[in-house]
């Protein structure tokens, strides 16, 4: 009986498997995208996802993604985008690197890109964002608006592209003050709210009296400390100036998705060139943006000193200091 | 079932039975599938489809389904044997990671060196569970899931400090020399892990049903107390089906490394640990049915990919199988447990 029940259920299978899609033609670019989790994390992968929509939307693409997990579905997504003859595959991470490398011989028609890296071959190039060039204006205006020389740092887990925005806030702030200190720290993890509150805390009690978060999710502590203390701070990597109007000065913002449609604009022009791809003020993927109802509060002296750098950094005369990664 | 007489149900033999259990277990699993597609607004035979071309459509599909088998025969194998002899081993994935880190360590010394530090380091990580339970009678079910997450933050600080890749720019170790990477198989992408896997599940066979000790480590799995009286050793059986558990996990974890990934990183284990206890629910504990199921698990990620690449269906799915699979067969197993 079992077996019959089996039997029957395997004869209505392969019945429906003859059902088969047909092949999509035309002749739009071809743009895959593979993240190394969910894209409804609604962060790190999330962003990338609205870049490959975006991409949709304005070059008219056919897109495609997979959320991989190991090495092994890297290869394999890779490999399948150049079989099916992709214009472009976005790999979001460093550690999509050694994929692309090995996909890239195979597939020399398809372009591969990862989200920083520093591999290059002829078809395969890493973009690597520079938000340093808004934290280090954000350095400065706490360097020139610090009443006590101090300001506080919080970090989530110390990874390379995290301290280096702290090294260019310090640079930033050093810049016009020698001697202002900057003191870290650093909770361990991207969601504990509670412990990046009370760094933050710990911070103003030790008298800095403007605050820099890269603490993702967890920078929510970091906004509700400054609210509580009265104490100025900076947003990073969105626009988070709304999510304390009263205390959030300005936000560095990063556009993930602006840096996809760069890159997938490169392509469909015929101008990619193998290379690091430093994305940053020029290509409008980093900006500083200021909280309206708080520039007031700012000196006009260091709002003009600050725009006049940023213009600087657009126009390429001025290079802001960077970690070594 | 309820039309079956029980005299009836007696001229089917356990084998058969056994495997139309685990049949009727995968097509549910692939029929749940299929009905989410509806909701994603596909037709399930065009999803249906989708997975079979994905995952063994073209030599291409089923390369990355064979890539993928690997580790779950191996973990599955892991989990077999334990639960085999009553040891709830649910360690697979620190086992794995702990393999990974072995393997890495032992690999300036050559292939053959590198893939039995793996093999021992895995042993020797599930066994501090086995030393728990003869200390203090702590139970592995704890101690096990415990030391995987001990070993998720060993691996983290080994790739953050001490192994990290020499120009120190991102989480990861540099890549293993090339003289211990595991050699493909013609001009595959295959690597030589598969042979290694299917002989280690045939090895695993021999040792439980074709051997006195295989007898002896079932009969403790099956009745402890009564094993016992029956003269066997017990604890010298627990502690090596745990030891032999952690080996072939560890082995997994030292393929991973030297076949796919060449180096070390945080995320190494990915799941192949915990998705081990699916595919050996679904082989029923049987070391040959193993092979069966890992490559219908290796399948379903790998159809489950291009599901995603094609259809826009999150290829998290593959869990969601692998869910459902393990529910139905404990429903199955069961009612024909309770039907006879």
């Amino acid at each position: 009986m079992k077996r019959i029940r089996a039997l029957l259920t395997l004869a209505s299978l392969a019945f429906l498997l003859l059902g088969c899609p047909k092949p999509e033609s035309s002749s739009a670019m071809k743009v895959g995208l593979l993240t190394p989790g969910s894209v409804n994390d609604n962060g790190w992968n999330a962003i990338a996802y609205e870049g490959l929509q975006e991409i949709h939307k304005q070059l008219h693409a056919e897109i495609s993604n997979q959320e991989t997990k190991t090495p092994a579905e890297f290869e394999e997504g890779f490999r399948s985008y150049g079989e099916k003859g992709y214009d472009l595959a976005f790999g979001h991470g460093f550690e999509f690197q050694d994929a692309a490398l090995k996909a890239g011989k195979q597939y020399p028609k398809t372009i591969f890109i990862t989200t920083s890296g520093s591999s290059v071959a002829p078809n395969v190039s890493p973009m690597v964002f520079e938000l340093e060039q808004a934290t280090y204006l954000l350095g400065v205006i706490a360097g020139r608006e610090s009443k006590t020389g101090k300001a506080g740092v919080v970090g989530g887990i110390n990874l390379p592209s995290i301290a280096s925005t702290f090294l260019a806030f310090r640079a930033g702030a050093q810049s016009v003050n020698p001697n202002f200190e900057v003191k870290e720290i650093y909770t361990g993890n991207f969601d504990d709210a509670g412990a990046a509150k009370l760094a933050t805390l710990s911070l103003i009690n030790a008298g800095c009296d403007f605050i820099f978060h890269q603490a993702n999710e967890a920078g929510r502590g970091v906004f509700q400390a400054c609210q509580e203390r009265k104490v100025r701070c900076f947003g990073s990597n969105k626009n988070q100036n709304d999510m304390a109007p009263d205390v959030i000065v300005a936000s560095a913002v990063l556009d993930v998705p602006g840096a996809f449609v760069y890159m997938a604009k490169l392509v469909h022009d015929h101008k990619f060139k193998p290379q690091i791809y430093w994305l940053g003020r020029r290509q409008r993927v980093v900006s500083l943006v200021w909280n309206d109802r708080l520039k007031s509060s700012i000196s006009p002296q260091t709002v003009a000193e600050v725009e006049k750098l940023d213009a600087a950094i657009q126009a390429g005369t001025f290079t802001v200091p960077r970690g070594k990664f | 079932m309820s039309a079956g007489t029980p005299s009836g149900k007696l001229h089917i033999p356990i084998s058969v039975s056994r495997i139309g259990i685990a049949l009727m277990a995968a097509t549910t699993a692939i029929a749940g599938l299929a009905l989410c597609g509806i909701a994603f607004g596909r037709s399930p035979g065009e999803l249906l489809a989708i997975l079979a071309s994905g995952s063994i459509g073209s030599s291409f599909a089923l390369q990355g389904t064979l890539l993928k088998s690997v580790p779950l025969l191996l973990t599955g194998l892991s989990v077999a044997i334990a639960f085999r002899a009553g040891v709830w081993n649910i360690g697979g994935e620190g086992q794995f990671l702990i393999g990974a880190l072995g393997a890495f360590l032992g690999a300036r010394y050559g292939l053959i060196a590198s893939l039995a530090a793996a093999v021992l380091a895995g042993a020797i990580w599930a066994s501090i569970a086995t030393a728990m339970r003869l200390w203090r009678n702590a139970p592995e079910v704890l101690t096990t899931i415990l030391l995987n997450f001990i070993a998720i933050h060993l691996l983290g600080y080994a790739v953050n400090g001490p192994l990290q890749e020499a120009s120190g720019k991102y989480p990861q170790s540099d890549a293993v020399p090339a003289g211990a990477a595991l050699p493909l198989l013609g001009n595959l992408e295959l690597h030589a892990g598969v042979v290694i896997a299917v002989l280690v599940a045939i090895a695993a066979w021999y040792l439980l049903y074709r051997t006195a000790e295989g007898l002896r480590l079932r009969a403790t799995g099956f009745n402890r107390s009564a094993a016992k009286w029956a003269g066997v050793n017990v604890d010298a059986q627990l502690i090596r089906a745990m030891a032999i558990s952690g080996a072939m996990a560890g082995l997994a974890g030292g393929i991973e490394l030297l076949g796919v990934t060449h180096r070390l990183f945080e995320r190494f284990a990915a799941g192949y640990g915990y998705a081990g206890i699916a595919v050996a629910l679904l082989a029923q504990l049987h070391p040959l049915g193993t092979i069966a199921s890992a490559f219908f698990f290796g399948a379903l990620t790998t159809g489950a990919g291009e599901l995603q690449r094609t259809a826009g269906i999150s290829s998290m799915v593959a869990t969601l199988a692998q869910a459902i699979v393990i529910l139905a067969m404990i429903a199955f197993m069961r009612r024909s447990k309770a039907s006879s």
